[in-house]
């Protein structure tokens, strides 16, 4: 057993610390949300200023311009920049797309899409749920029709992270009926200027706007956008949502600890920190939060060594999502009849952080797999439990 | 960064476990847990021939030198088997705390013959129901509740003030002036209480410093934690068992998800509570300050492995409210663990002031 990172990992964490401390984060300008996962907000500044260090593409093989770093730098990476808050909201989708571009993407992917990506000017939104098509993906209705070189996209898309302002979508559809409910679906690389599409903002209850849907009416894109071979679209889909539920939510744990930082460092200022329910509450949200980064590291280390995974990334996932809303819950109680103040707001603590962060928890339990569906994963594919019966 | 123990820890883990299903089965535990002295010599002696007792003690004192990472993981097997007798104070708590405060003498007389299994070591270091006082002319008076195996302990470590300061003693439970009375309590474990009435204490009776106590508290409420992990991983196991094969309305009650979510919650709940006994446990191990990693699992592991006992009765349903089905006695023993060596109110305090509260 060993649970501290390596000499060269702690090096590495120096690194990007020195690098936060040299680059103020207010230097660096927002273009989207914060939506609460850790990443913090959009800022393509923030990409590029990452990319120059060659932070985001340090980890790709040296024949498509990586640095063949091992994994774990990016696990320290996202630590270092979650504990800072900084702005690297499309960092975890840009590394998800890049390493199934260079598992199974064409040459012209390669070619074009991950020099984009390593410059950090490449972001992606995921193209997957459908208004009937929400938990039961599989009943998507997006089609797409090839037509010699060609396929032509049609069909309706939503709660699109941040289409808007990301350069391509990860476009999930069907390209043939097949007996196989699991059989027929293909992924493509869609730029966002392609004609045929339309991407629109849903404002949130948050009052931002996160979330977008996208409306394609015979979008043409060449054969070579699609991700992986023809019909089988599933699995690539399978293993980018096991490996979304990793990457997508590792940061969580060093992001809360950090709100849980401000929330210590509040109570000690007004005194709350003295009421004996509330410090218990403090103390109990620092374990679970230690509880959470291990379940993480622990999935860190199977997917290192290729091991099998069953349910690891369901349940942390789960685990992670259900403890952010339970700290920003606690953190509302905390500041009493401060909480709802917004940023921005006369008399916000915390710069207003804790009100918003409470709003955006409400999703991340929907978001990427419903809290239920996870723990009917860990049921049946972690403990072996009998799958309900499909009814359709 | 690895999970996983060395080849050696998962020979020490499965030879425990191979052991502890042959020499010590459910009916062996539920015999020994209805038995008025709640001690199986026999089990006892063969635990101290594969050195388990003597795991945590260095070679020189007849012990087998294991890390406290190697202890950890043996009694995640014996909490996982409710494995009776006084392993965790004695091999454990007593004996940390000799190592860290004991004169080469008391080193000498008790850590051999403690890692042989031949003798057995209380530990009186709650502060709940403590009145010890040691006087200046050197006689304890005062009482201790809910020390463990009291009735079968050779000697006992004790908490007692002494003026403004606290001392720590180790006290023959033959000599003059001790009394150990029964504690009824709803589980196997033997609890007891010890009166003390002008026992006389010499200067040998002394562990020094007293503040040992906390590095013995430590390593034990490691040890409780990995009793809770091994034994909410067992009803773990038993529970997804029971919902594969129990048959209602035509399916398995584990195809409904109203008990899979049930299922998935207690593997969160155990695989929670090990990773912060693994790292804390590593920690102490490798000779790092851990106490607030340790405060964070005990306190983690007491309310999570609780939830995985307590929920698993609902899946259990009727079955698992009977005598003879092993579900109560894991609960029971995770209930019993939470409780020693500081509760989650104490740990969580500590970690409140770990994390910077006021």
């Amino acid at each position: 057993m060993e649970f501290g990172f390596s000499a060269a990992e702690q090096t590495f964490a120096e690194d990007v610390r020195r690098f936060l401390r040299d680059n103020p984060l207010d230097r660096f300008p927002l273009d989207g949300m914060d939506a609460g996962y850790g990443s913090g907000a959009h800022s393509r500044a923030f990409m590029r200023a990452l990319a120059e260090r060659g932070w985001i593409s340090m980890c790709w093989p040296e024949a498509y311009g990586g640095g063949a770093r091992p994994m774990f730098f990016k696990l320290v990476l996202f630590e270092e920049l979650a504990l800072a808050g900084a702005p690297f909201g499309p960092l975890a989708g840009s590394w998800q797309t890049a390493d199934a571009i260079i598992e199974y993407g064409s040459e012209r992917l390669r070619r074009e899409v991950l020099p984009a990506v390593a410059r950090g000017e490449a972001t992606f939104w995921q193209g997957y749920s459908e208004p009937d098509a929400g938990s039961d993906l599989l009943a998507l209705k997006t089609e797409a029709r090839r037509d010699g070189d060609h396929y032509v996209i049609r069909g309706h898309k939503i709660w699109s992270s941040h289409a808007g302002i990301a350069t391509h979508g990860l476009v999930f559809t069907r390209t043939s009926r097949e007996a196989r409910r699991s059989r027929g679906f293909s992924m493509f690389v869609v730029p966002n200027e392609t004609p045929g599409m339309d991407i629109r903002p849903i404002r949130s209850l948050t009052g931002g706007v996160y979330h977008y849907e996208v409306f394609l009416d015979d979008v043409r894109v060449p054969a070579e956008l699609r991700l992986g071979p023809e019909g089988e679209g599933f699995q690539a889909l399978l293993n980018g949502l096991d490996s979304d539920r990793f990457w997508g939510r590792f940061y969580k744990a060093p992001a809360l600890e950090r709100v849980l930082r401000r929330l210590v460092d509040h109570a000690n200022t007004t005194g709350a920190g003295r009421d004996a329910v509330l410090r218990r509450r403090l103390a109990a949200m620092a374990a679970e939060i230690a509880a959470l980064r291990l379940l993480f590291l622990r999935a860190a280390c199977l997917l290192r060594d290729g091991a099998p995974i069953t349910y690891e990334t369901a349940v942390a996932k789960v685990y992670a999502d259900e403890t952010g809303q339970k700290l920003a819950r606690l953190g509302m109680d905390l500041l009493g009849p401060w909480a709802p103040l917004r940023a921005g707001s006369r008399e916000a603590r915390l710069d207003g952080e804790i009100s918003h962060a409470y709003l955006t928890s409400l999703g991340h339990t929907i978001a990427g797999g419903t809290a239920e569906v996870l723990r009917t994963t860990v049921a049946v594919r972690g403990l072996g439990l009998p799958a309900e019966p499909r009814t359709a | 960064m690895d999970f996983r123990p060395s080849p050696a820890q998962q020979l020490l883990v499965s030879t425990a476990r191979d052991f502890l299903r042959k020499h010590c089965p459910p009916e062996l535990v539920q015999r020994v847990a209805l038995d008025a002295r709640g001690v199986d010599d026999a089990l006892w002696r063969r635990m101290a021939e594969l050195g388990w007792q003597g795991l945590l003690v260095p070679a020189a004192f007849g012990g087998s030198d294991g890390s406290l990472l190697d202890v950890i993981l043996l009694t995640e097997e014996i909490g996982r088997a409710v494995a009776p007798g006084p392993f965790v104070p004695s091999a454990v708590v007593a004996t940390a705390a000799l190592l860290a405060a004991g004169t080469a003498d008391q080193k000498k007389r008790l850590l051999p013959a403690m890692a042989a299994g031949e003798r057995i070591v209380g530990v009186a270091l709650a502060s709940a129901g403590n009145s010890c006082e040691l006087d200046a002319r050197g006689r304890l008076n005062g009482r201790a509740l809910f020390v463990e195996a009291a009735h079968v302990a050779d000697a006992l470590v004790v908490v007692a003030r002494a003026g403004g300061d606290t001392a720590l003693l180790l006290v023959p439970t033959d000599r003059r002036g001790i009394a150990r009375w029964p504690l009824e309590t709803i589980g196997p474990e033997k609890l007891f209480e010890v009166a003390f009435d002008g026992v006389a204490i010499g200067a040998d009776d002394r562990l020094d410093p007293a503040a040992a106590r906390r590095e013995a508290l430590a390593a034990g409420a490691l040890a409780r934690t990995a009793e809770m992990v091994g034994a909410a991983q067992r009803v773990l196991e038993l529970a997804v068992e029971h919902a594969k094969t129990r048959v209602q309305g035509g399916r398995p009650i584990g195809g409904h998800q109203a008990i899979q979510h049930a299922c998935a919650d207690l593997v969160r709940d155990v695989d929670a509570s090990r990773g912060l006994l693994y790292a804390a446990a590593w920690k102490a191990s490798e000779g790092a300050p851990a106490a607030a990693e340790v405060a964070m699992a005990k306190a983690y592991a007491s309310e999570a492995c609780l939830t995985v006992a307590r929920r698993a009765h609902q899946i259990f349903g009727a079955i698992g409210y009977c005598e003879e089905h092993p579900l109560h006695l894991l609960h029971k023993r995770i209930h019993a663990a939470s409780l020693d060596c500081g509760d989650a109110a104490l740990h969580l305090e500590d970690v409140a002031q770990a994390i910077g509260l006021a």
